[in-house]
C-alpha cells in the first residue's frame, strides 16, 4: 500500500516538473535577422482566420521576395499566432497577448476585434513601447487618445475599419441612397427610417449620430430599437417596425444578430429597405445562413469585387482561392503587415521613432483603396482615400453598389442598387 | 400591438416551455440541477444541420434520427458520469458545466464558429389577427403543444407516470414501495435528454445555429423552472408563458432597451420568489434530507 | 531568550508543518511561487503568479459561503464586480488612490452580500442557488443602462496602477492571497466555522440548538462577499479597467470549478484547485485549439474518479488519521504522533475509518 502511495507522490511531483519545464519551454529565443509579428484574434472564428490568412499573405510574399530591407540586411518575417479568445473572455485576450509580448518577444502587434478587448491590449502595448496597428476594431476613442498623449500613444495605428463616427457617416451616405432611389422611382418625399442598432458601444454612436443627421437628409425617424448583439429572434421588433410605418431600416449588427434579423426580415417580408451596417452579411455563408431569406440585404463593406484600386480584383480573388471566404476588414492585416514594411524601409532602420514617423507619411495603394493615417493615426475615409463600398446581395450574389457616382466616384464593376420587390410592391400602393 | 404582444409570447412560450419541462423533470426525479441540458438541445440543432444541409436527409427521419441519437448520448453521460456521483451534489453540477463545454468545443472544433440555419421546413408566412407569423413558427408550436400534451398523458395516466410521479414526490418511500428508483432515474434523464433533443431539433430552423447557443437559454430555462418551482411540470409551463410574456412586454413597450429582456425576465423571477420561495407550484424542500 | 523564541518557532514548525506531508508540499509549493519572481523577469510568469493569488482568494471565498455553510452561491461574480466597478469608479471619478479604493470596494461587496443575502435567507437549496445565478446577469443590465457612467460594454478603463513595477505589484498580490486564504481558513476551523458546518450539516438542529441561524447565515454572504470584494477590487486594479465580463455567468462558474476540483469546503482545497487549474491554463495557450476541450475533459475525467477534489483524494493517500485522537498522521508512521496507537494498516480497515471519518458527502 505504501508504494501505492509513494507512486502517486512521486507522479504529483513528476507532473510538477512537467508543468514547470513546459512553461519554461514555452520560450525558445532564435536569433538572426528575424521580425517577429505577432497576429492576435480570435482563432477559433472567421474573425481570427481572416487576421491570420491576411498576415500570412503578406509574409509569404515579402518573405519570397527576400524579407524586409532594413539598411543592407534582410530581415525575414515569423508570425507569431496569438489566439485571444476575444469574443468569449477579455481577460484571456490580453494574457494572450502579454505572453506573446515577453515570450515571444514579438516586435508589432497587428489585429483584434472586439473592443472591449483592444481597448485593454492597446494599453498594453503602450506599457510595452511597441507598435500596435488595429484591425477590426473601430472605437473612435482608441483614436483620441494619441493627440491627447503622443508620446504614450504613438505606437498606436488603426488600419481597418473606418472609426465608428466614419462609419456612421459612411453608412449613412448609404440610407441616403436608397433614400433618393425611392424619391425618383417613387415620388416618397420623406421616407421613415426605423433606426436597429445593436447595444453595444458602436451601436451607441451609430444610433446618436443616424437619430441627428436623418432629419437633415429630409427623413423622419420612425422608431430606435436596441436588440442585443446576439438576438435569437427579432419577430417582435420587426413588427414593431412594420407597424411603425417604417419604409426604410438602417441597421448597425455586428454579430449574430444580424444573421436573425435578416433571415426574418426576408421571411416575413417587411415592407422597408434593410440599409447600413449588418457584418454578417459580409461573408460568403449569409445566404445560406439566412436560408435564402438574405437577399436584397445592403451593407457597408470593405473589399468588393470591382476594381476599388489596380490591385483589388486579383487580391481579392487571391484571398478566395486560399481562404474559401470574402474577406472581411480583418484582413487589413495584409496591408498592415506591407505598410510597416514599406515605413521601416523608407526609415533605413528599426529604431521605432524613425519607423513611426515613416508610418505617419503613409500612402499605400491597397485593396481597399488608398489608405493614409491622420494625426491620431486613425485611418483616413475620402473620396481620394479609402472609400469604403456598399455591396448588395443580388440572387444570392453579393454585388458592389456603392459609391455609385458619390463625388463623381463610380468604381468599375458596380452595379445599381435594387430595392426588394415586395417594398416596390408596399411602395406602389 | 396586444395581438402582437400575445402572438409573439405563445411562440417563444411553446419553445421555452419544451426545454424548462425536460429540465424540470429530471430534477424532480434524480434532484439533478443537469446544466448540460441545454447542450444536448445545441447537439440537436447541429445534428439536424448535419443530416438536412449536409447529408439531404429528408426531415420527418433527420428529426427521429437526430432524438434517438441524443437521447443515447444523454443516457450514456448519465449512466457513466452523473449517476455515480449523485451523492455529491456540486460535483454533479460541475460535471454537467463541464460536459456542456465539452459538447461545445467538439462542435466548436467541427464545425467552426461561423453561424449557420437549418433550411425551414415550411416556408413563409401567414397572417393572424393581423400579426405576421411564419409558418415554421406555427408548426414548430403546434408540434411543441402536442408533445407537451403526450408528456403529460404520459405522467398522469401510465404506470411508468405514475412512478416517476411517486419518485419526484418522495424517492425513500417510492424506493419502499418497490419501485426501482435509479431505473426511473434513468428513464427520466433519457425524457428529459429526449425533450431537449425535440426542442433543438424544432426550434433549430428558428435560431441560428452555433457552439455557444446553449449558454443563453440555459438562464431563460433555470430562471422559469425556479419560477414555476423546481420539479413541476405545470410551474414550467406557466412559467414559460411568463417569461415568455415579458420578453415580448419589454421589447413592444421599451423598444431602446429590447436588450434588457434576459435581465427583467431574471428581475420577474426574483420577485416571484420573494413572494413565494419555492416558486408558484413547487414542492417545498423543507425538511428533506 | 531570542534563542529560546526561535527553538519555539522551530518546534513549532517541525512539529505542525514537516510532520504532515500535505502542509509540507503546499509550504514548498509556497516558496517555491514565492522566489520564482525573483529568478525570472518575465512579465508574463509575473502576471500568472499575480492572477493566481487573487483567484484563489476569489475560489476561497466562494468555499467559505458555499462549501462550509451549504449556501450554494452560484452568481459568486456578483461580489467580485461590484467590488471591481466601485473600486474602478472611485479611482476614476474622485482620484481616490487604491489603497482606499480596494477597501471601499469590498464594503460595496459586503453591501451586496446584505443586499441579497437578506431576500435570499427565505429561499432554501436549489432555490437559493438559481435566485443568486440572476443577480450577476440582472447587475450587467443595470451596467448597460448606465453606461455613461460604467461605459456599458467598455467599463471602466484608465484607472491607475498597484504599485509602481510589476515585480511589486506580485508580491502585494502574493502577500494578500496567503494572508487572506490563511484567514478564511483559521475562519473555518474556529467555532465560528464549527457552526457554519452545523448549519449546513442539518439546519433544524442548528436552530434547535439555540444557534441563530439566518443572523450566522448572513454574516457567512458578508464574510464572503468581504474576501471576494478585495479580490474583485485588487484584480480592477491590476488589469487597470472593470468591464461587464467581470459579471459573467462563467466567472461564477469557474470559481465553482475551482474549488470543486480542488475539493470542497476545506479552503485549501480552493486554494489548490487555483493553483493547479489556473497555470495550467496559461500553459495550455500553446496548444490554443484544444485548450478548453482539454480543461473540460480534464475535469470532467478527474472528478469522475476523484468526487471529493483532488486535494483531500491526496490527503487521503499520503495521511492517515489515527483512529483514536483525531490527530492526522504522515502514511509512513506507524504510530500515531500524538497518543501513540498503532495506525492500522491493511486496506479493508482503511476503508473503513476513512468512511466514519471522511469529509461528509452531502
Amino acid at each position: 500500500m505504501n508504494t501505492r502511495q509513494l507512486v502517486t507522490v512521486f507522479l504529483l511531483a513528476l507532473f510538477c516538473f512537467g508543468m514547470i519545464l513546459l512553461a519554461g519551454c514555452a520560450r525558445q529565443e532564435e536569433e538572426g535577422n528575424v521580425i517577429k509579428i505577432g497576429v492576435a484574434g480570435p482563432m477559433q472564428f472567421i474573425h481570427g482566420q481572416h487576421h491570420m490568412l491576411g498576415a500570412q499573405m503578406a509574409a509569404d510574399e515579402i518573405n519570397d521576395a527576400g524579407g524586409i530591407k532594413v539598411g543592407d540586411d534582410y530581415y525575414t518575417i515569423e508570425l507569431v499566432k496569438i489566439d485571444t479568445n476575444e469574443l468569449l473572455s477579455v481577460d484571456d485576450a490580453s494574457s494572450a497577448v502579454e505572453k506573446a509580448i515577453a515570450q515571444d518577444n514579438i516586435d508589432l502587434l497587428v489585429g483584434t476585434i472586439r473592443t472591449e478587448a483592444a481597448v485593454a491590449i492597446q494599453e498594453l502595448m503602450m506599457d510595452h513601447q511597441k507598435i500596435y496597428i488595429t484591425c477590426g476594431a473601430s472605437f473612435k476613442e482608441m483614436a483620441d487618445k494619441v493627440s491627447q498623449d503622443y508620446d504614450r500613444y504613438k505606437y498606436w495605428f488603426r488600419l481597418t475599419p473606418l472609426n465608428g463616427e466614419l462609419l456612421a457617416k459612411a453608412s449613412l451616405l448609404l440610407l441616403q441612397h436608397v433614400g433618393q432611389v425611392m424619391k425618383d422611382d417613387y415620388g416618397i418625399e420623406t421616407p421613415k427610417v426605423a433606426v436597429v442598432c445593436e447595444e453595444a458601444a458602436a451601436g451607441d454612436t451609430l444610433a446618436a449620430v443616424a437619430q441627428q443627421v436623418i432629419p437633415s437628409f429630409g427623413m423622419e425617424v420612425a422608431g430606435v430599437w436596441r436588440p442585443s448583439p446576439q438576438a435569437t429572434d427579432m419577430t417582435a421588433e420587426l413588427a414593431a417596425i412594420r407597424d411603425s410605418g417604417a419604409q426604410i431600416i438602417y441597421t448597425y449588427l455586428s454579430s449574430s444578430g444580424g444573421v436573425t434579423y435578416a433571415r426574418q426580415w426576408g421571411e416575413l417580408k417587411i415592407p422597408a429597405a434593410s440599409v447600413g451596417i449588418n457584418v454578417e452579411a459580409q461573408s460568403k455563408g449569409f445566404i445560406e445562413a439566412t436560408d435564402n431569406y438574405g437577399n436584397y440585404e445592403f451593407t457597408l463593406n470593405t473589399y468588393a469585387p470591382v476594381e476599388i484600386t489596380e490591385k483589388t480584383i486579383k487580391w481579392y480573388e487571391d484571398f478566395i482561392a486560399k481562404a474559401g471566404e470574402f474577406p472581411t476588414y480583418n484582413a487589413g492585416t495584409y496591408d498592415a503587415l506591407y505598410i510597416y514594411k514599406e515605413a521601416v524601409e523608407r526609415a533605413g532602420t528599426l529604431d521605432l521613432d524613425a519607423v513611426i514617423e515613416e508610418m505617419e507619411k503613409t500612402r499605400f495603394t491597397s485593396a481597399c483603396g488608398i489608405q493614409a493615417f491622420d494625426e491620431n493615426h486613425d485611418v483616413i475615409w475620402g473620396p481620394e482615400y479609402v472609400t469604403a463600398v456598399g455591396t448588395q446581395w443580388q440572387d444570392g450574389e453579393l454585388k458592389c453598389v456603392w459609391p455609385y457616382d458619390w463625388q463623381g466616384i463610380t468604381y468599375p464593376g458596380t452595379v445599381k442598387y435594387q430595392l426588394p420587390p415586395w417594398v416596390e410592391e408596399a411602395l406602389q400602393k | 400591438m396586444l395581438a402582437n404582444i400575445l402572438v409573439t409570447t405563445l411562440v417563444n412560450a411553446a419553445a421555452y416551455a419544451m426545454l424548462a419541462v425536460g429540465f424540470s423533470l429530471i430534477f424532480g426525479v434524480g434532484r439533478i440541477i443537469n446544466l448540460a441540458h441545454t447542450a444536448y438541445y445545441m447537439l440537436a440543432g447541429f445534428s439536424i444541420y448535419t443530416l438536412v444541409a449536409t447529408a439531404g436527409c429528408p426531415a420527418a427521419p433527420a428529426v427521429l434520427l437526430t432524438i434517438a441519437l441524443i437521447t443515447v448520448i444523454a443516457v450514456l453521460c448519465y449512466k457513466l458520469l452523473i449517476d455515480p456521483m449523485r451523492e455529491h451534489e456540486t460535483t454533479v453540477l460541475i460535471i454537467t458545466i463541464a460536459l456542456a463545454l465539452v459538447f461545445q468545443e467538439l462542435m466548436l472544433k467541427y464545425f467552426g464558429g461561423q453561424f449557420r440555419s437549418v433550411p425551414s421546413l415550411a416556408r413563409g408566412f401567414f397572417v393572424i389577427l393581423g400579426v405576421q407569423v411564419t409558418r415554421q413558427h406555427a408548426l414548430t408550436c403546434m408540434v411543441l403543444v402536442l408533445i407537451l400534451g403526450a408528456v403529460w398523458l404520459l405522467l398522469q395516466k401510465t404506470r411508468l407516470g405514475l412512478a416517476i410521479r411517486a419518485t419526484a414526490q418522495d424517492k425513500e418511500v417510492a424506493n419502499l414501495m418497490g419501485m426501482d428508483v435509479s431505473r426511473i432515474a434513468a428513464i427520466t434523464a433519457a425524457i428529459s435528454a429526449a425533450l431537449a433533443a425535440t426542442a433543438g431539433a424544432l426550434v433549430a430552423p428558428l435560431n441560428i445555429l452555433e457552439p455557444h447557443m446553449w449558454l443563453h437559454p440555459l438562464t431563460i430555462i433555470l430562471a422559469i423552472v425556479v419560477l414555476g418551482g423546481l420539479g413541476s411540470i405545470k410551474g414550467s409551463i406557466l412559467g414559460a408563458v411568463i417569461i415568455a410574456l415579458s420578453e415580448s412586454l419589454v421589447i413592444f413597450l421599451l423598444p431602446q432597451g429590447s436588450f434588457l429582456k434576459g435581465a427583467f425576465s431574471l428581475l420577474i423571477m426574483i420577485i416571484v420568489l420573494l413572494i413565494r420561495p419555492e416558486g408558484l407550484f413547487g414542492v417545498a424542500l423543507e425538511g428533506e434530507r | 531568550m531570542i534563542r529560546d523564541m526561535m527553538g519555539r518557532i522551530y518546534r513549532n514548525f517541525k512539529g505542525e508543518i514537516l510532520v504532515l506531508p500535505g502542509r509540507t508540499l503546499a509550504l514548498l509549493v509556497g516558496l517555491a511561487i514565492f522566489i520564482a519572481p525573483l529568478l525570472t523577469r518575465d512579465i508574463y510568469i509575473l502576471r500568472i503568479i499575480t492572477l493566481t493569488s487573487i483567484f484563489a482568494v476569489f475560489a476561497a471565498s466562494w468555499d467559505l459561503l458555499s462549501g462550509f455553510v451549504g449556501q450554494l452561491n452560484l452568481g459568486h461574480a456578483l461580489f467580485f464586480g461590484v467590488a471591481a466597478y466601485t473600486s474602478a469608479m472611485l479611482n476614476l471619478y474622485l482620484k481616490l488612490p487604491p489603497l482606499l479604493t480596494i477597501p471601499l470596494g469590498a464594503i460595496a461587496a459586503v453591501a451586496a452580500g446584505l443586499a441579497i443575502g437578506i431576500p435570499c435567507l427565505r429561499l432554501k437549496g436549489q432555490y437559493l442557488s438559481l435566485a443568486t445565478l440572476a443577480f450577476p446577469i440582472i447587475l450587467k443590465g443595470v451596467v448597460y443602462i448606465f453606461k455613461q457612467y460604467t461605459g456599458g460594454e467598455l467599463g471602466v478603463s484608465g484607472i491607475s496602477r498597484l504599485a509602481g513595477s510589476r515585480l511589486a505589484e506580485c508580491y502585494i498580490a502574493l502577500l494578500l492571497g496567503v494572508s487572506l486564504c490563511l484567514l478564511i481558513w483559521k475562519i473555518t476551523d474556529s467555532k465560528l466555522g464549527l457552526i457554519f458546518h452545523a448549519i449546513r450539516e442539518d439546519e433544524i438542529a442548528a436552530r434547535a440548538s439555540g444557534i441563530n441561524t439566518t443572523a450566522y447565515k448572513l454574516l457567512a454572504f458578508c464574510l464572503s462577499g468581504l474576501f471576494a470584494g478585495i479580490a474583485g477590487g485588487f484584480y480592477a486594479h491590476y488589469m487597470r479597467l472593470a468591464g461587464p465580463s467581470m459579471l459573467d455567468v462563467m466567472l461564477s462558474f469557474q470559481a465553482i470549478i475551482w474549488t470543486i476540483f480542488g475539493g470542497i469546503a476545506t479552503v485549501y482545497g480552493a486554494v489548490t484547485g487555483v493553483v493547479i487549474l489556473f497555470p495550467l491554463m496559461e500553459v495550455m495557450r500553446a496548444f490554443p485549439e484544444i485548450r478548453m476541450l482539454f480543461f473540460a475533459v480534464t475535469i470532467v475525467i478527474v472528478l469522475r474518479f476523484m468526487p471529493e477534489g483532488v486535494a483531500p483524494w491526496f490527503l487521503d493517500r499520503v495521511e492517515k488519521e489515527c483512529p483514536r485522537c483525531k490527530e492526522r498522521n504522515a502514511f509512513t508512521r506507524r504510530n500515531c504522533r500524538v497518543c501513540r496507537t498503532l495506525l492500522i494498516a491493511g486496506k479493508e480497515v482503511s476503508a473503513g475509518t476513512e468512511g466514519q471519518t471522511g469529509h461528509p458527502t452531502d
